[in-house]
């Protein structure tokens, strides 16, 4: 891996300096690209000007504007001029994205050409959708994405989603308190333990717990120890799993993390499971107050803001940490999920001492075309022309974009340090975090991703949000959602779930 | 005892004027508030306690390619749906509620109070499920993402708030009035038209306000059924719901979403104490 | 008075409403007993097996259903007895009454699903004014996680949005009350209190009655507010039915399912209101 990120960087700056120096008559059309001018390809802006799809009509809907909403009108734009195609943008909320495009298919229709949702929509809406034609995925702009960001968009083997984002969990923590040595000193002094990022949940408490409820920054605000989505909505399911993974997954115990593959029997319930839900349950005492009713947005305001030491989600919050003008730029770090110091083995039925991480590949943003869409050539056109180097680069330095980095040539710090105006240090730290969760990680669990996906997790999260509430106590709360799994997999036939789900445990288990 | 009666009244309109108008206060403070303003914690007067920012204003006029929401169009469009679909839904459902109130009507064991119930049943399904089958139905007509699909929809759900309201009003306008109109020669169009819509003119009022308050906020159904051509104004507004709540735009919207109901609802309360005169006349 | 023009009157209406309801609804119906899902679109027969599940397996609808009875109850009893105690201040005797009248009708012009998020900020328990306010008298109370306070909020942000409706009809009907009982009082010497028990509120039961079951039928589908503010939570602490339905049909997409609690929703509020009517208008019409 070293050798491939060796070539990228002269590569990178390469064509960076390279076209710096070209200050082509793209970048002067289209100051969006400026940076870097034109970058050739097959769907660069100068191979897009040679199209002509003028007389056409491409409908796309999109998630609100600027999480995706803004590039995509931008690009819809830029290939609007480009090409002569009339391109109309619909916007539309996260929670409702599945349900805007889905209710149409259903129905038999398909008045959007391009769909905007979530990765983890693939097994639902992969009936209605059209796979990516082979010379897209030929194409040298997409041999960059990196490996996982190809499977997550992937069924089976075929390319189902145009990989236009990059999405992954990982630690976000304060770097003003946790590199600073009179902290340092002060928790040493207290504890007897050293203070640095956690490399295990139970340290993640600790240090949160200790920071929770003084103002540690001197701005005249309290703080507190960490920001997690814990509202019962669409997302937090994604937080809980983050936070079993270093529990549950054990590299020695393939066939299944969510489920036993052979058997179907959820083990959503197991000890695993039930730690994390209960660290979770313990978290609620170091979260701000209002913390358990915190949404996506909410987490981002409040690491973003600087109201807590940590977050794990999104990239979101740390991006909107690093924008210019927000009181913590430069003073925060990356690092990967906290891991456990024993996991879980479900075949033994005990837990082993060793120390276990393992990264959720946690589904982001993705864009697909509608099988009924009568202009496939047009719509993959504009998806790859979103996702051409040039746009790309532009688009992964303007934070409210929402586009995060997902080719090998993106983990490179210079572009942070230079066009976001990061510290070199963070930089380094954040393309290195990321690059071990993309390529390098053998241990890792992917988004469940079967039929009747929405079913299982919105169990989960009302199972989870009832522990949280003290309704239920861990076991109680797990024992209720297996208890939830096991009926919707009966409903939907377990075949067919086991059928989907071995797609993703050969995944992770490496088998392909 | 008298003035202790009038002060509590104050008293009591007081707090709940400030009650009223709380939240908007706030939407107005936060309307020019950005990111850092809204998490630093609560700041309420501008360049006291946060810099002000027309970004929540701006972001409502400009155009989604450069971040924002352009509202205008989806305005007029809410105004044209929502106008037309009281407007039917009064005049059919006004007749239905005369229809009611004077005359009975048997069919087996069904008897007026039945239907007038029946009408006021449709209000009692949730939306969710009446969208899938709408939509089919609208697709298979060719309606979907048109106004005029909208408007029937709407006509759907907002004639029995009209039948229900007209129906009481018209109970309480007495019946010698119908028949002294008739006995002076009248049929029995002109005793409804001349003499006793007059005579109603309150309830008319109110139910045209209800019919156009529900059809200004539906947010479901026009964002089930609409894609492209027809955005109305609710649709519009929540689509700003990005993964960061924009507090500020969302509040702007807010507040301009609610002024020409301020507009119906001066109207409205014109007529109303009009129509109390009109009553003592008759 | 029975004419051939009371059709003429009634059919209009009605047959535009049937003609246009009549599909879907009955296609929910049909919906309901098959088993339509994100995966398996498409109307399978599946007979009463929706239902029996919702009856012997489902106690998350039942609960929801008892939350919906406790809200809905008390926002509308709420809201007739403030809409009711303003319309009276506001009906004569009082300076600025029109301006009253107009300003206590705003809240009801607001779009909910966008209002509740600016009261979503208000009550926001780390950012908003209100905790901001109370936190000078060291009080911190968790508007939206707190299992009990939840319900308290949701029922705050309805009354505020539904109070309106019950202070404009009930407000239009007393502007419509004929002079001649209050004179015939008056000339009895009776005091404002006597008159309100003896002559407004019977005079006024007809529309309170309408209006109660109006309201009570709009708040049982009690939706965005329960959705922004607090998604069903802490917990499950503030899940309404419609709210149950719309995860069931929306985000889980188990459309015929959704379709089959939909049904029975509507029985049982049917049969609520009817009970409910006729009570109402024992307590207020015998009086």
């Amino acid at each position: 891996m070293k050798l491939k990120l060796t070539s990228i960087i002269p590569l990178t700056v390469a064509l960076s300096t390279a076209s710096a120096a070209y200050a082509d008559k793209w970048s002067d059309m289209f100051p969006h690209i400026k940076n870097t001018g034109d970058i050739p390809g097959e769907c660069s802006y100068e191979s897009m000007s040679k199209k002509d799809y003028s007389g056409q009509k491409l409908t796309i809907n999109t998630h609100a504007v600027p999480v995706m909403g803004e590039p995509t009108a931008l690009h819809a734009e830029q290939f609007s001029k480009l090409t002569g195609a009339e391109v109309d943008v619909i916007h539309t909320p996260a929670g409702d994205l599945y349900s805007k495009a889905m209710v149409p298919f259903q129905a038999g229709q398909a008045p959007y050409d391009i769909v905007f949702g979530f990765s983890n929509f693939i097994r639902d809406w992969m009936q209605y959708l059209e796979p990516v034609p082979a010379k897209y995925v030929e194409m040298r702009q997409m041999k960059d994405v990196t490996q996982s960001h190809i499977d997550v968009a992937s069924w089976d083997g075929q390319m189902i989603q145009y990989p236009i984002d990059g999405d992954r969990h990982y630690l976000k923590y304060r770097k003003d308190v946790i590199d600073n040595p009179e902290y340092q000193a002060k928790y040493k002094a207290e504890t007897g333990k050293e203070l640095r990022v956690p490399q295990t949940w139970k340290e993640y408490a600790e240090i949160a717990s200790f920071f929770n409820g003084w103002d540690w920054d001197n701005d005249g605000e309290l703080e507190y120890g960490s920001a997690e989505v814990m509202k019962k909505d669409d997302l937090m399911y994604a937080a809980f799993y983050s936070r079993s993974v270093a529990y549950s997954k054990n590299p020695r115990t393939p066939g299944g993390f969510f489920f036993d593959l052979e058997t179907m029997e959820p083990l959503i319930n197991g000890p695993g499971f039930v730690e994390a839900l209960t660290d979770w349950v313990e978290a609620t005492k170091y979260v701000p107050p209002g913390g358990i009713n915190f949404g996506l947005g909410d987490e981002i305001n409040s690491f973003g803001g600087g109201q807590t030491l940590f977050s794990f989600s999104w990239d979101d919050a740390f991006v909107a940490a690093m924008e210019d003008g927000s009181p913590i730029k430069n003073k925060v770090g990356a690092a990967p999920l906290p891991g456990s110091d024993s996991v879980w083995n479900r075949v033994s039925g005990e837990w082993e001492q060793t120390y276990n991480q393992a990264p959720y590949i946690v589904w982001g943003w993705a864009a697909a075309v509608a099988k009924k869409s009568k202009n496939h050539e047009m719509a993959f056109d504009y998806l790859c022309f979103f996702a051409n180097d040039a746009n790309h680069q532009a688009d992964i330095a303007i934070g409210r974009f929402g586009v995060n980095p997902f080719k090998k040539s993106d983990f490179v710090p210079e572009i942070y340090v230079e066009r976001q105006g990061w510290d070199e240090q963070i930089a380094k730290e954040y393309s290195e975090t990321l690059i071990e969760m993309e390529e390098k990680s053998t241990n890792r669990v992917f988004p469940l991703r079967v039929p009747g996906v929405f079913q299982f997790n919105s169990a989960l999260a009302t199972g989870a949000a009832k522990a949280l509430a003290g309704q239920l106590s861990p076991q109680e709360a797990l024992d209720e959602v297996a208890d939830q799994w096991r009926k919707i997999t009966k409903r939907i036939g377990a075949d067919t779930v086991r059928e989907a789900y071995a797609v993703g445990v050969a995944l992770e288990d490496n088998l392909k | 005892m008298r003035k202790l009666y009038l002060t509590l009244k104050y008293l009591f309109i007081g707090l709940w004027s400030m009650f009223v108008v709380a939240p908007f206060l706030w939407a107005l403070s936060t309307s020019f508030k950005d990111f850092n303003s809204v998490t630093g914690g609560a700041t309420y007067i501008p360049w006291v306690d946060f810099e002000p920012s027309l970004e929540g204003w701006r972001v409502l006029l400009r155009s989604p390619a450069q971040g924002g929401v352009n509202i205008v169009e989806p305005y007029f469009n809410s105004i044209v749906v929502t106008c037309s679909a009281s407007f039917i839904s009064i005049f059919l459902g006004t007749l239905a509620a005369y229809a009611l109130s004077r005359f009975t009507f048997k069919a087996g064991f069904i008897k007026n109070s039945d239907i007038t119930f029946f009408f006021i049943s449709q209000r009692i399904m949730p939306p969710i499920v009446l969208s899938i089958p709408f939509f089919i139905m609208l697709g298979k007509l060719g309606l979907l993402d048109s106004m005029v699909g909208l408007v029937m929809v709407y006509v759907v759900l907002l004639m029995p708030i009209a039948v229900w309201i007209m129906v009481d009003f018209f109970n309480k306008v007495p019946r010698e009035i119908d028949e002294t109109a008739l006995i002076d020669g009248c049929n029995p169009y002109q005793a409804f038209y001349k003499v006793v819509l007059p005579n109603s003119v309150p309830g008319l009022i109110v139910a045209g306000m209800f019919c156009m308050i529900f059809g200004w906020t539906d947010f479901f159904f026009a964002f089930i059924l609409t894609f492209t051509e027809v955005q109305l104004l609710p649709v519009a507004i929540v689509a700003l719901n990005s993964s960061i709540t924009p507090w500020w735009s969302l509040s702007a919207s807010a507040l301009v979403s609610v002024a020409p109901l301020i507009v119906v609802a001066f109207i409205v309360e014109r007529y109303l104490s009009k129509g109390n005169l009109s009553g003592a006349l008759k | 008075m029975n004419f051939k023009h009371k059709y003429l009157f009634l059919f209009p209406g009605l047959l535009v409403l049937i003609g246009i309801l009549i599909f879907p609804v009955g296609f929910t119906v049909r919906l309901s007993m098959s088993s339509w899902d994100s995966f398996f679109p498409g109307l399978d027969y599946i007979g009463l097996e929706n239902y029996f599940r919702l009856f012997q397996d489902d106690s998350r609808f039942w609960e929801a259903f008892g939350r919906l009875s406790f809200l809905s109850l008390t926002t509308v009893t709420l809201q007739y007895v403030l809409g009711f105690a303003l319309a009276l201040m506001v009906w004569k005797d009082i300076a600025f009454k029109r301006f009253f009248r107009v300003l206590f009708l705003i809240p009801m012009m607001t779009t909910p699903v966008i209002m509740t998020v600016i009261w979503k900020t208000f009550f926001h328990e780390s950012l908003g004014p209100v905790n901001d306010f109370l936190n000078i008298f060291g009080w911190n109370p968790l508007w939206l996680s707190s299992e009990i306070l939840s319900k308290v909020t949701v029922i705050i942000v309805e009354v505020w949005q539904w109070t309106p409706f019950m202070f404009l009809l009930l407000l239009a009907g007393l502007l419509s009350l004929p002079k001649e009982p209050y004179l015939a009082a008056s000339i009895d010497g009776a005091g404002p209190y006597r008159t309100f028990i003896y002559v407004t509120f019977p005079l006024m039961a007809p529309i309170s009655i309408g209006a109660i079951i109006i309201r009570l039928i709009e708040a049982s589908k009690i939706m965005d507010t329960v959705y922004v503010l607090t998604s069903g939570g802490p917990g499950t602490a503030t899940e309404t039915s419609s709210f149950y339905i719309f995860i069931k049909g929306l985000r889980e997409f188990q459309f015929g399912y959704s379709a089959a609690l939909s049904f029975t929703y509507l029985i049982i509020m049917i049969i609520s209101l009817t009970i409910i009517a006729k009570v109402l208008v024992r307590l207020m019409i015998r009086e």
